[in-house]
């Protein structure tokens, strides 16, 4: 992907970049908002990260000013601020996703990944086939090598995910902002156990595992054959 | 000038200047009465008895006017008549004035007609009605005023005693009244100074009079309790947060190293550790940063309906494996269409806080009870659990950030999330009761139906 980083801080600039570089994308950094407003309009770009405080022009305006000529391009915001209220103030503003500061590297290689536009990943269709797995989203019916199996609702909305992201790293907070719909910072990371009743379900009897996890991330679910 | 810029000597100024005009109107007022009326009163009927006069002096020519002067002056009235009227030539026809002005004025006058009886001489003034008739005789008609002018000197001289009577009035009063409120508004000052010197236990001496500056005093008082209570939660929580980062630096520190004498294998897993430790500082500063946020009212929360009911089933849906996992029942009775005005995200995450101290502090094979139900003052939540409780001398001081039990001590945790669940419940304007609830905890949350 390209990716535009408008990014400030040197070092966490360069932190940023080299993590999404070592993930095979190609980075463009602008160090100030204006710089940033200039690459943004100058070039196209698959996503934008965009530092909510910026010296000079401030990320929320450089995130308006984009929005106002009618580019749609992605963009995750950055943020030191990282309460739900600011949350809901970037992604009004027409931000896609916010990441509050400090975060980990593979959490926003993550998102990243998951926001960008030429993102791999299963198109949108009424039934999902990965592997010997098959889910349709319509009957909200899983099958694995023909065998129904019965999932809680929550357990469907997990995999419905996973599988919308096969390929690509979904991480804990990831999960449970768009499974449980809720911007919150859990006491106990409850996930795991969501996620490995699920995997019991899906991969029982031997089947080849299809949830992997991924150390320090989160989950990536495999990708087809 | 420092006098003019001080707030009770000017309050003295505007008072002097009060008494001043108030006693001036009263004397204006006092000498209308007494004089200008009756004054008025008199001129009003020689103004009618000249016309009189004048009618008679036309019709029936000089003769009956002198008969009718000559006995209106015999009449016995409260004022004694006077009179002189001068024939066009100069010949005076009839007077018991002893004196007049040469020339006619036309006008008001005032002539001496001072009367000797026993050989006494009484102060007698007249006030007379000076005119010129049609044929150019000149008609004087008067009264006595004497007792008028005497009241009017009376009043002037009063009035002139008064003069330094008042302002020695003023100046006392003034005084006494500038040092009085002066000498509370200094309490409030020196107060105000100690404060500030760094001595936040001082208070306003106040009177208990209840008046409007003891009303103040205990309005500052109260302000300087807050402040009071809220500085000293800040420096609890500043020492505690220094304190809390001791050991994870500490253990931070030792890893990094570690790191260059390891092995590689060994090398990855402080890495991970270092990092994993670098992670939960970060989410305990986010945690502290939010509930001060939310306290201090600085988080604009997205008051929006919320479905409560479904909010709950939600979290006790994400809790249910955490609560299986340690062997626990975890029941909801959650009543349906339960509705309220507040911060969805905020919300979740107290009941979701509340709903992981229930499952981390009780022993496997125990329950967790989630119930919710309509009540009359709103939604009353419940979460009961069967574990240790907590001590009724600790039920206080749970809230406190980073204020742990003696029985948490085994429980891994920041002792940050009853603090937050505080200061949710306080931003939706409710408050957390915590009981007894024969084994375990209860810990009851009554949110308005409408709140915020």
């Amino acid at each position: 992907m390209q990716i535009l980083l408008i990014e400030d801080d040197g070092r966490v600039a360069d932190y940023v970049g080299a993590g999404l570089r070592e993930a095979g994308h190609i980075v463009t950094h602008a160090g100030d908002g204006k710089a940033g407003l200039i690459q943004a309009t100058a070039e196209q770009y698959d996503l934008i990260i965009l530092d909510r405080m910026l010296p000079q022009v401030d990320g929320l305006t450089i995130l308006q000013t984009i929005r106002a000529t009618g580019d749609a391009t992605p963009v995750l915001l950055l943020s030191a601020l990282g309460d739900t209220d600011e949350r809901v103030k970037g992604l009004r503003a027409g931000g896609d996703d916010y990441l509050a500061k400090p975060f980990v590297l593979s959490e926003l290689v993550a998102r990243a990944e998951a926001l960008g536009r030429r993102a791999p990943g299963l198109a949108e269709q009424a039934v999902m086939r990965i592997a010997d797995l098959e889910i349709d989203l319509l009957g909200r019916i899983v099958r694995r090598g023909g065998q129904r199996i019965e999932l809680t609702s929550r357990e469907f909305r997990i995999l419905d995910y996973l599988a919308r992201h096969a390929g690509r790293v979904v991480t804990r907070s990831m999960l449970l902002e768009h499974v449980w719909d809720y911007h919150f910072d859990p006491q106990t990371n409850v996930v795991d156990q969501h996620v490995s009743r699920l995997r019991q379900k899906i991969e029982r009897g031997g089947a080849i595992p299809l949830i992997e996890t991924v150390r320090g991330a989160g989950y990536r679910m495999r990708t087809g054959a | 000038m420092r006098l003019l810029a001080s707030f009770s000597f000017r309050l003295a100024l505007l008072y002097a200047a009060l008494f001043t005009l108030s006693v001036s109107i009263l004397l204006a007022l006092f000498y209308w009465i007494s004089i200008r009326r009756p004054i008025e009163q008199v001129e009003a009927g020689l103004i009618a008895e000249s016309a009189r006069f004048e009618t008679l002096y036309r019709e029936h020519g000089g003769q009956a006017l002198v008969e009718t002067l000559e006995r209106r002056a015999e009449l016995p009235a409260p004022r004694q008549a006077y009179h002189a009227l001068i024939a066009p030539n100069g010949t005076v026809l009839a007077t018991n004035l002893p004196s007049w002005p040469p020339e006619p004025s036309l006008r008001w006058l005032r002539i001496e007609a001072d009367i000797y009886r026993d050989g006494e001489e009484y102060d007698h003034e007249a006030l007379v009605l000076d005119r010129r008739l049609a044929d150019g005789a000149r008609l004087m008609v008067g009264r006595d005023v004497q007792d008028i002018d005497d009241l009017d000197e009376g009043i002037r001289v009063g009035a002139l005693w008064l003069m330094p009577v008042m302002a020695l009035l003023v100046i006392a009063g003034g005084g006494l009244m500038s040092r009085a409120i002066g000498r509370r508004i200094d309490a409030v000052g020196t107060t105000a100074r100690r404060v500030m010197a760094g001595d936040l236990s001082e208070r306003i001496p106040v009177r208990g009079s209840g008046d409007d500056i003891d009303r103040l005093g205990e309005t500052l008082n109260a302000m300087l309790e807050r402040i009071e209570t809220s500085v000293e939660s800040v420096r609890r929580v500043s020492d505690s947060v220094a304190h809390e980062l001791r050991t994870p630096l500490t253990r931070l520190q030792a890893e990094l190293n570690a790191l260059n004498a390891a092995s590689p294998e060994r090398r990855t897993a402080l890495i991970e550790s270092a990092a994993e430790e670098a992670e939960r500082l970060a989410r305990m500063f986010d945690a502290v940063l939010r509930i001060s946020r939310i306290e201090a009212q600085r988080h604009q929360p997205e008051m929006r309906r919320v479905d409560i009911a479904a909010l709950l089933e939600d979290a006790a849906d994400y809790h249910a494996p955490q609560a299986e996992e340690r062997g626990l029942a975890l029941d909801t009775r959650i009543q349906s269409g339960l509705e309220i005005v507040g911060d969805r995200d905020l919300l979740f995450q107290a009941v979701s806080n509340l709903l992981d101290n229930a499952i981390k502090f009780t022993p496997p094979g125990g329950r967790v009870a989630l119930s919710a139900i309509r009540a009359e003052d709103g939604i009353a939540l419940r979460i009961a659990d069967t574990g240790p409780g907590i001590p009724a001398e600790h039920r206080e001081k749970v809230v406190e950030r980073f204020f742990r039990a003696p029985a948490a001590e085994t429980v891994q945790g920041f002792g940050l999330g009853l603090s937050l669940v505080a200061a949710v419940a306080k931003l939706h304007g409710s408050t957390l009761r915590f009981s007894d609830a024969g084994p375990g905890l209860a810990v009851d949350w009554t949110l308005p139906a409408r709140s915020g």
